[in-house]
């Protein structure tokens, strides 16, 4: 922990702040921290309710830790996170997962992207150049049902909807640390949803991710199957949430009215 | 005593244990206002069910049921009312734990900083 006035860190700085949502990651946080810190940037751990020392390892590795007192799930960890951070002024986070699967360098990737493309939100992808990512066949699946969906609200492109890398900035910050869904998977794919429709500009870029480095995985074969049940769900009956829509003047970067 | 005469009481039975039943766990204080009232509600309900129970065999007559069937159909469908309007409650507390459990993990970070700003 640094000793300087962290709550006033990163105001008006434009700075970036790194969020790491993360349930019981002991065997990588660590590694994850240190890596998001030697890479210059902001670095805050949000535990999910960990029955594990994941918040003190975090801690000592320097990350900024917020705890939650109960498990909440990934939606629930990332509102928090970006709740930390329109609350202390930062215009970008990225989302990055506590496995290790993240390298540092594909954050700079994101960040390049959004500010060269002029987006509010870019996604990691582990699907737009080849790779040997083991991914499972039904989860593949729910993948592609996902992006399908996901087209037919815009013309946003995606080939991993559900990829757990990516970075977002003022307005369309704001707007999720407010509106944001709980709920698994509602994170990332109805976030998009609701994003694509809304008119907020949303792009992928290439990331090579590492397997697991480690821990237990959160989500296996009946979380594909949800996200599949939830996409079925979201087309039948529409969106459990909305945003405002992108202000038609907005320079994405710069804080939003409120 | 006819079928109907013994259903009816029954259902004054029935509903009057309820009533104290409710009263008494709403004396303890194990159930709000508000779901003792629902309750309570209930509870009338089924004791003025026996008083109604000539109308009851009627309506049977009418949809072509025995008055017992009857009382077993308005019986499950009030069931069904209560457990939904339950589930709609169960809801919206946890979306509030939830926002009550960011709010908390926020403040708590908050005043980690503030400490460490002191020192």
């Amino acid at each position: 922990m640094t000793t300087e006035p962290a709550g006033t860190r990163g105001v008006d700085t434009g700075e970036v702040l790194v969020v790491v949502p993360a349930y019981n990651e002991r065997a990588c946080i660590a590694a994850v921290v240190t890596e998001v810190l030697a890479a210059g940037h902001d670095c805050l751990v949000v535990d999910d309710g960990s029955t594990d020392d994941t918040a003190a390892l975090a801690r000592a590795a320097g990350a900024r830790v917020v705890c939650l007192p109960i498990n909440l799930g990934v939606g629930g960890a990332l509102r928090t996170g970006f709740r930390y951070a329109a609350d202390h002024g930062y215009r970008t986070v990225v989302q990055v997962d506590a496995d290790g699967q993240h390298p540092a360098a594909a954050i700079e990737a994101l960040l390049h992207d959004l500010h060269r493309r002029n987006l509010d939100m870019v996604v990691g992808s582990r699907f737009l150049q080849p790779s040997d990512y083991p991914v499972s066949r039904s989860r593949r699946a729910a993948i592609a049902l996902l992006a399908r969906v996901i087209a037919t609200a815009g013309d946003t492109r995606m080939t991993d909807p559900t990829s757990g890398l990516r970075a977002i900035r003022t307005p369309l910050l704001d707007a999720l640390a407010h509106d944001f869904p709980h709920h698994y998977l509602g994170d990332t794919f109805e976030a998009l949803l609701v994003a694509t429709r809304r008119g907020y500009r949303i792009g992928e870029v290439p990331v090579v991710m590492r397997p697991r480095q480690g821990g237990q995985p959160s989500a296996g074969h009946y979380a594909s199957f949800q996200a599949m049940v939830r996409a079925c769900t979201v087309l039948l009956t529409g969106t459990s949430f909305d945003l405002p829509p992108r202000p038609a003047d907005a320079q994405p970067g710069t804080p939003g009215p409120g | 005593m006819s079928t109907t005469a013994k259903q009816a009481l029954v259902l004054a039975v029935g509903g009057l244990v309820i009533l104290l039943f409710i009263l008494r766990l709403a004396r303890r204080r194990l159930l709000t206002t508000r779901y003792a009232l629902g309750w309570l509600g209930v509870g009338l309900l089924i004791a003025m069910a026996a008083a109604l129970m000539p109308f009851v065999g009627r309506l049977g007559r009418l949809a072509n049921m025995t008055p017992t069937a009857v009382l077993l159909t308005i019986s499950s469908v009030l069931l069904l009312a209560i457990t939904v309007q339950l589930s709609i409650s169960v809801s919206q507390l946890q979306e509030r734990l939830r926002t009550t459990a960011e709010a908390h993990a926020l403040l708590a970070r908050r005043l980690e900083e503030l400490e460490q700003r002191d020192h």
